[in-house]
């Protein structure tokens, strides 16, 4: 076989293997494993409790997890094996300087109440990446012109509405400069005709080529936009593919019933 | 009908009154130091840390100020540490009372909901600058007003240093019934000067937390 003849495969930007984590007795994810290349768009959907915000939570180890490994851009996440096996927890600054190169974009935005838009946005920038202060509020109204609030920037958050908060929190996430972004569910507390202006905005990032892991319920949006869509239920992915073969042609019986509940819910 | 005697010793009242404002501002000062330093220490410290500080918390506030008060007038001279009035009432109430600013303190660092820690750490922030950006200022606002209010009783409890021989408003008070022998003119008029300094303080106190609302 040629060197031609092999599939070109993207150096991973994330890298799942046998992610597992219990709370108490409850396992909430078990033998997670799932590769996530550069550049590409992954949703994950699945039932509630099935794990998904868990996994994500875990990738910027917002979670801790008892099993297994992450690797962010060839980086470990966390934890690192020692010489004689073990497991040891990495030092809290080097966990802190990982994290700042992952964006995350929660179910409730998270803003910070007492700044305004620009400070929230400015922040992290200088204080953790010592970014020079004009600098990061150049960045910054440049990033409120891509979400569409540039009038927004001496705005307190409490003042927006809740698409406007998110899409905020998606300029404050993306100011870091993050090599991937993960997005938990982002559109989840939002009246349906907010959902979007947010959605577009993901839809731009994924179509500059952003490393992103959608964790979400609008199945019509993660067709679209997603590369790969992974199905997890009870803490394993259970079926994973492109959206079109995935949607169309589900092979697990989960997935067909996740699938029809969705569609007897939302379309009919 | 005037007030004569009450009118008359009123100057001598307020001379008093200045012991006592000096008395609760240095106090308020050192209960916040060592509540804001407990609260740290009882949210973030060790295990062996946080046992320390509950062990003080429960010694402090099972125990009557006043016996504190004379713990610090009658028994700290035999171990050779002898304390004017004023240094000992500011020691003992700055330390009595950081007991309970600390749960001031704590409750409020507790109270921000972990969703904002998530966000601070996502962004790379380590615990500190996490502290300083996020969860000070935040925690401020909410501490506020038990803040105000554990001032006022702080204030009200500096009159029990009268009793260890502190001059101040209310043993100035005391001293002037003697003399002029109108007991309730003079009372009302002590009682009223503590008023007037708690009241105004409830009023800035009300004042901040209207200035401090996230929405401007």
């Amino acid at each position: 076989m040629s060197i031609d003849a092999l599939p070109v495969v993207a150096a991973p930007m994330i890298d799942i293997r046998g992610l597992s984590k219990r709370f108490g007795s409850h396992e909430v994810l078990r033998q997670v494993s799932l590769t996530i290349p550069k550049g590409q768009t992954l949703a994950v959907i699945g039932p509630s409790g099935s794990g998904k915000t868990t996994m994500l939570r875990c990738i910027n180890l917002l979670e801790e997890f008892d099993e297994g490994e992450i690797v962010f851009d060839g980086s470990p996440i966390g934890y690192r094996r020692g010489p004689d096996g073990r497991r040891r927890r990495l030092p809290e600054r080097e966990i802190a300087t990982t994290r700042s190169s992952i964006g995350i974009v929660f179910q409730s935005f998270n803003l910070f109440p007492h700044m305004t838009v620009l400070r929230n946005i400015i922040a992290a920038p200088v204080r953790v990446k010592g970014m020079d202060r004009t600098a990061a509020e150049t960045l910054a109204r440049d990033l409120l012109a891509r979400v569409g609030l540039s009038d927004k920037a001496n705005e307190y958050p409490l003042r927006l509405s809740g698409g406007q908060q998110q899409r905020v929190a998606i300029a404050r996430a993306l100011a870091m400069q993050p090599k991937a972004m993960l997005f938990d569910e982002v559109t989840s507390a939002l009246d349906p005709e907010l959902v979007g202006e947010v959605l577009a905005v993901i839809k731009q990032l994924a179509e500059d080529g952003m490393t992103m892991v959608l964790v979400t319920h609008e199945m019509q949006f993660a067709r679209d936009v997603a590369d790969t869509i992974v199905f997890m239920a009870d803490g394993t992915i259970v079926e994973q593919g492109p959206p079109k073969t995935l949607f169309a042609n589900p092979t697990s019986d989960r997935l067909r019933a996740f699938l029809k509940r969705y569609h007897d819910a939302y379309l009919l | 009908m005037i007030p004569q005697a009450l009118i008359r010793n009123f100057p001598y009242l307020l001379r008093g009154a200045e012991i006592t404002l000096l008395l609760s501002a240095a106090s308020v000062a050192l209960s916040t130091i060592v509540g804001m330093i407990v609260a740290l220490l009882h949210v973030f410290g060790v295990a062996p840390i946080r046992i320390a500080v509950e062990i003080y918390l429960y010694l402090v506030r099972g125990v009557p100020l006043l016996i504190l008060l004379f713990a610090m007038y009658y028994v700290l001279p035999y171990t050779g540490i002898d304390l004017d009035p004023l240094t000992g009432g500011i020691l003992v109430i700055g330390v009595y009372y950081g007991a309970f600013m600390s749960q001031v303190f704590r409750a409020a660092i507790l109270s921000l909901p972990q969703s904002q820690w998530d966000a601070a750490r996502s962004l790379g922030m380590r615990r500190l600058l996490m502290l300083q950006i996020v969860v000070f200022p935040q925690a401020f606002r909410i501490a506020a007003p038990p803040f105000v209010n554990t001032c006022m009783m702080l204030i009200k409890s500096t009159s029990l240093v009268s009793i260890i021989g502190l001059w101040e408003l209310t043993m100035a008070g005391r001293e002037a019934v003697e003399r002029s022998l109108a007991p309730f003119q003079i009372f009302a008029g002590v009682a009223l000067i503590y008023f007037c300094m708690c009241y105004s303080l409830a009023w800035y106190g009300r004042y901040l937390e209207k200035r401090m609302q996230y929405v401007h």
